[in-house]
């Protein structure tokens, strides 16, 4: 058979190979060592040089078209079976997959480790303190002494030798004020108890956050200042607020701050009563003799103090209808947060 | 408290504002009002009506009744009051009226038409009285009001504010308007007192004042009268009881009548002696104690100071002469008497607030006054007894007006600060160029203000917060101090809930009950003197409890759940403040897989910590005794895991119970990594029966071993298991030999074999 015909054959046998195994088999016996090509050069020897340039010129054309032939065809089956496997390798992946998910945090925690982040970016400590107190640190030290009417306004859980489950946090302050040298602020969240009957919106078991910044020349001004811009980054909008005369033995002046109702922005809804306004925390300048039984001259330092309540706060923020709902343990309550 | 909107009114004559604003202002200015109740409404409406006809109707015991009246002529009503009568004059309410709420409408009753009612007192709201209906003298008297509600806890610190009087003054002040004292301090018959008192402890009573009238007559008050006192909630008795519930309200000085005729002897002011008692007003009797202040005659207490009068010398229908007291207690000796009576009157609230003693004898003068009105025909009998240790006039304050503006933190002229407090009668003179001396007035002197302080908030509350700018703080920028513990809390919080734990709360109360259950006595616990519940008498002293309520509740809706809670157990310490342990407890529940809850433990243990290690303990009555084991760091054990009992879940609960003051998260420790590579191979060791994995694993040593992992354990059948390990072995300065590798293997082969243990 001649270059050409041989060529030509070759060719069409490419073309028509089914598979790429017959594709491969084809080029082993065209292509190969021992293949119909190579057999044609062994007449390589008979011919006269003029001759043999000539033919080794048209063999090596031959074999270049065979080669690309070849791997033209070859790059065609690739992507074939490529395209098959794919297509074979489908997945639903709307299939859910195995494992654990995440928990969740409770909505307390949450809440307070945003509001502790928060006062540390102003330069707050934040302390701990027991939830059993000695009852000096839950109310003498916060000017509360015996007999005094102002003790009937947190029933207390009392226990033996003295102590009782601190019905505030703000015993903290008591603590910070030996704990840090003026000029400090400081925060404490905390568990607290009150003993009250339980229902839907009253606990015995509860939690606050106390803060108290202690300085030269704290005044209301700054103490109405400040409490806008934190309420405003609690909220994470801009909050109105409004200060009201509030007695509270530990602070002097003392007062209720209200917000804005950040539901009817003040024109009344049955949140805020029709009135308008939410109650949210007590706060005032420091009681001069609470800073004198913690051991800090008023004359010469001040401050301010606020309670803030985590526990209310969870609850405008996702409008949970049930205090209790909040230790009751029900996963199916807790994992939504 | 409640307050009559009419009645501050009456203090305030030139008050225009509504009862809304007058409402706010007191919440912005001085104590927070609670709430705004019109009462009364329908007078004005409701008018006095001549009955000129009652006739029976069949078979009722209604009748039919015919009245007259200016307003509305002639109108036939339907009246089962027993005591209708012709010729009476009661209150007629046309249709349209609402009377307690509801509206008045044209109806049939017992067949015959109604053209609306004739009222009783209870449901005009001018007494209680619902036996009948209510009989008018001549016009009715009573006009419509407003009630404004004052929440107590905000007048905790003012004694002046449990009266009508004190409100006048700070919404006059609050206006700027004159304010009009009810009291006409007349002087008192210069005669010889008809009543011997005497006190013997001044401290628990600084004043006691009284007066004795005769000639008395014990009826109802006036219609008006009764409805001024019914609605601010004080039911209206008779004239004399009415009187004093008058002047209380009026001037916050609580007042006591006795029938003069029933008082044997002189009035004594002492403590009781420990085996008296008293039969009080309110029908019950109380035994007294040494801490009880009384008021005795010579036959013993007739009342308790400050909190309640006796039966015995009551007034009646038939008292003739009366002693009335305006007196003035202690208010921690009022406090603790009614705290241990557990009885709160008007009278012992009041007292507990410290009184103004200068109030009693004003007291007694508007007592009089009202007395002559509501008592026609009464007379004082003889002088004032007024018994009483000096009264005390506080230090006058120096206001220095630089510090009070620093305080507010805005600017306060003289003359600003000046006109606040003179408003609030407080005494104000200029002492130098920029300082005041305020002398307080009495009312305000007992406990309230007592310094520089004190009088900041009387100042800013007048001028009102919402007139102050805010101002920014001028404090150093510091980085505050950290609180490790507390991070390291919040780091496990993460930890877990990214593990699949989801956090809980509970309480920190259980019962005893709850306690034993995991082998504590309630004698470990500290111990609540005052619970809310009795199941709720001890603090918990491990979180156990709670963490197994949310076991029970949760498997009765869900199959499988893991949960955590970070809190404190609470040890008693004799003498000393309670141990507060914080404890990490997690749970794991599946109905069914118990070793695989462990396994979810033991993995989050290796997530807290990949050092803690476990070592299998004695089971306590609660754990499943083939399924515990202690958790140590180091050679400390900081905790227990284990599966719960299965008598105590229904499904199977595996706990980890963790110390926070012990565990420690990893120290992060940097090594260089390793240059040379490393070997390993693999080892199966036979092993018989409850060999534990970790105590075969310690045989595996070698200093050439660098790392030995633990790859299954398959039983063989015959009660031994195959237990395969896969180690790894390297040296720092050099890439091992086959020798050396073949050498170590030996010597653990050794040590295995030593320890009786074979390859497989
Ligand atoms: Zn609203």
């Amino acid at each position: 058979m001649s270059l050409a015909d041989l060529t030509q054959a070759s060719l069409s046998r490419v073309a028509s190979a089914a598979t790429a195994e017959e594709l491969e088999a084809i080029r082993v016996e065209v292509l190969g060592r021992k293949g119909t090509l190579a057999n044609l050069s062994k007449d390589f020897g008979k011919l006269s040089p003029e001759e043999r340039a000539a033919f080794g010129k048209d063999l090596n054309a031959a074999k270049q078209s065979l080669e690309s032939a070849f791997d033209a065809r070859k790059a065609g089956f690739d992507s074939a079976a490529l395209t098959a496997r794919l297509d074979a390798e489908w997945l639903d992946l709307t299939i859910p997959p195995a494992g654990q998910r995440p928990g969740s945090l409770h909505p307390l925690t949450q809440i307070q480790r945003e509001i502790e982040q928060l006062f540390t970016s102003l330069g707050f400590a934040v302390l701990d303190g027991p939830e059993v107190e000695s009852e000096y640190n839950n109310f003498d030290a916060l000017n509360i002494p015996a007999e005094h009417p102002a003790r009937d306004m947190q029933d207390t859980f009392w226990l033996d030798g003295g102590f009782c489950l601190r019905t505030h946090t703000s015993p903290v302050q008591v603590r910070g004020m030996k704990l840090l040298k003026p000029p400090f602020r400081m925060i404490a969240p905390g568990r607290v108890f009150r003993n009250e009957e339980v229902d839907a919106s009253h606990e015995h078991t509860f939690y606050q956050l106390e803060g108290m910044m202690v300085d030269r020349n704290v005044s209301v001004a700054n103490l109405i200042y400040f409490m806008k811009t934190l309420l405003s980054g609690i909220f994470g909008r801009e909050v109105t607020v409004r200060l009201r005369p509030g007695y509270f033995p530990f602070v002097e002046p003392g007062f209720e701050l209200d917000i804005q109702c950040l539901l009817c922005d003040g024109a009344g809804c049955p949140v805020c009563k029709q009135s308008g306004w939410v109650e949210l925390l007590p706060c005032g300048l420091v009681h001069p003799n609470v800073l004198r039984l913690g051991g800090i001259d008023p004359e010469e330092w001040n401050g301010f103090a606020f309670g803030l309540g985590m526990t209310r706060l969870v609850m405008m923020r996702y409008g949970i209808e049930d205090i209790r709902q909040l230790q009751g343990g029900d996963l199916r309550f807790l994992k939504q947060f | 408290m409640k307050f009559s909107y009419n009645w501050i009114q009456e203090l305030v004559p030139s008050l225009k504002a509504s009862p809304t604003d007058t409402m706010r202002q007191i919440t912005l200015r001085t104590a927070e009002a609670e709430g705004l109740e019109p009462v009364g409404q329908h007078f004005g409406k409701v008018v006095s009506a001549k009955v000129v006809e009652v006739e029976p109707i069949e078979g009722s015991h209604n009748r039919k009744v015919v009245v007259k009246s200016a307003q509305y002529g002639t109108r036939t009503v339907v009246c089962g009051a027993p005591n209708v009568r012709v010729g009476m004059v009661a209150v007629y309410c046309p249709p349209g009226v609402e009377i307690e709420g509801k509206k008045l409408t044209k109806a049939v009753v017992s067949g015959v038409e109604s053209d609306g009612m004739l009222a009783s007192g209870k449901e005009l709201g001018i007494n209680r009285d619902h036996e009948g209906i209510v009989e008018v003298g001549g016009g009715i008297g009573c006009t419509p009001d407003f009630i404004i509600e004052i929440d107590n806890k905000s007048l905790t610190h003012r004694p002046d504010l449990w009266g009508h009087y004190g409100m006048a003054r700070e919404v006059a002040a609050i206006y700027g308007l004159e304010l009009k004292d009810p009291v006409k301090v007349r002087p008192f018959p210069e005669e010889l007192a008809c009543i011997d008192v005497a006190i013997k402890d001044f401290t628990l009573c600084p004043r006691y004042s009284a007066l004795i009238f005769e000639n008395v007559r014990v009826q109802p008050s006036p219609l008006w009268f009764q409805y001024r006192l019914e609605s601010l909630g004080l039911n209206p008795i008779n004239n004399i009881v009415d009187v004093t519930n008058y002047v209380m309200a009026e001037l916050a000085q609580p007042m006591h009548a006795f029938d003069a005729d029933k008082v044997q002897g002189g009035i004594r002011v002492r403590n009781a002696h420990e085996s008296e008692s008293i039969a009080a007003l309110n029908g019950d009797a109380y035994q007294l104690d040494g801490s009880t202040l009384v008021i005795t005659d010579d036959s013993g207490p007739i009342a308790i100071a400050g909190v309640i009068g006796g039966s015995e010398t009551a007034i009646g229908p038939a008292t003739t002469r009366i002693l009335l007291e305006s007196a003035n207690f202690q208010a921690a000796s009022v406090r603790r008497t009614s705290t241990r009576l557990k009885l709160r009157t008007d009278a012992s609230m009041r007292f507990e607030k410290s009184q103004d003693p200068a109030n009693t004898v004003r007291a007694l003068a508007r007592a009089a006054a009202l007395l002559q009105q509501v008592c026609p025909g009464i007379r004082v009998k003889g002088g004032l007894t007024d018994v009483h240790t000096e009264l005390r006039h506080p230090a006058p304050i120096v206001l220095p007006l630089d510090w009070l503006s620093r305080k507010l933190g805005n600017d306060i002229t003289p003359a600003q600060a000046t006109k606040i407090l003179a408003r609030l009668q407080f005494g104000v003179s200029e002492l130098g160029e920029n300082e005041l001396e305020v002398r307080v007035p009495s009312w305000r002197a007992t406990k309230d203000i007592s310094g520089k302080e004190d009088l900041v908030e009387e100042i800013g509350r007048m001028i009102g917060y919402d007139n102050f700018t805010p101002v920014a703080p001028l404090v150093a920028a510091a980085p505050p101090p950290a609180n490790p513990s507390r991070a390291f809390q919040h780091q496990l919080r993460t930890l877990c809930s990214q593990q699949g734990y989801t956090e809980v709360y509970n309480y920190s109360f259980v019962n005893a009950e709850q306690a034993a259950r995991f082998g504590l006595s309630p004698e470990s616990h500290v111990r609540v003197l005052n619970p809310i519940a009795s199941d709720q008498g001890l603090l918990r002293r491990s979180l156990l409890p709670g963490i197994h309520r949310n076991l029970v509740e949760n498997a009765k809706h869900s199959a499988s759940f893991r949960l955590f809670e970070i809190g404190y157990e609470i040890h008693p310490v004799k003498g000393q403040p309670p141990l507060e342990i914080p404890q990490l407890v997690a749970a794991v529940y599946s109905r069914q897989d118990g070793e695989g809850n462990l396994n979810e433990l033991k993995r989050l243990l290796a997530c807290l910590n990949p050092a803690l290690t476990i070592q299998p303990t004695q089971a306590l009555d609660f754990e499943h005794p083939g399924r515990v084991a202690e958790v140590l760091l180091g050679q400390t054990s900081i905790g227990r895991l284990f599966e719960l009992h299965p008598s105590l879940v229904k499904g199977r609960a595996a706990i980890v119970d963790l110390n926070l003051d012990l565990l420690k998260l990893e120290a992060k420790q940097y090594r260089p990594v390793r240059k040379f590579p490393s070997s390993d191979f693999d080892l199966s060791v036979v092993a018989g029966p409850r060999v534990l994995v970790a105590s075969v694993a310690a045989l595996l040593t070698d200093p050439l071993v660098e790392r030995t992992e633990y790859l299954m354990l398959h039983p063989l059948g015959d009660g031994r298991n195959s237990i395969s390990y896969r180690l790894t072995l390297a040296a720092p300065d050099h890439t091992l030999s086959a020798e050396e590798i073949a050498m170590a293997r030996e010597r653990i082969i050794t040590r295995l074999r030593e320890a009786g243990l074979e390859l497989r």
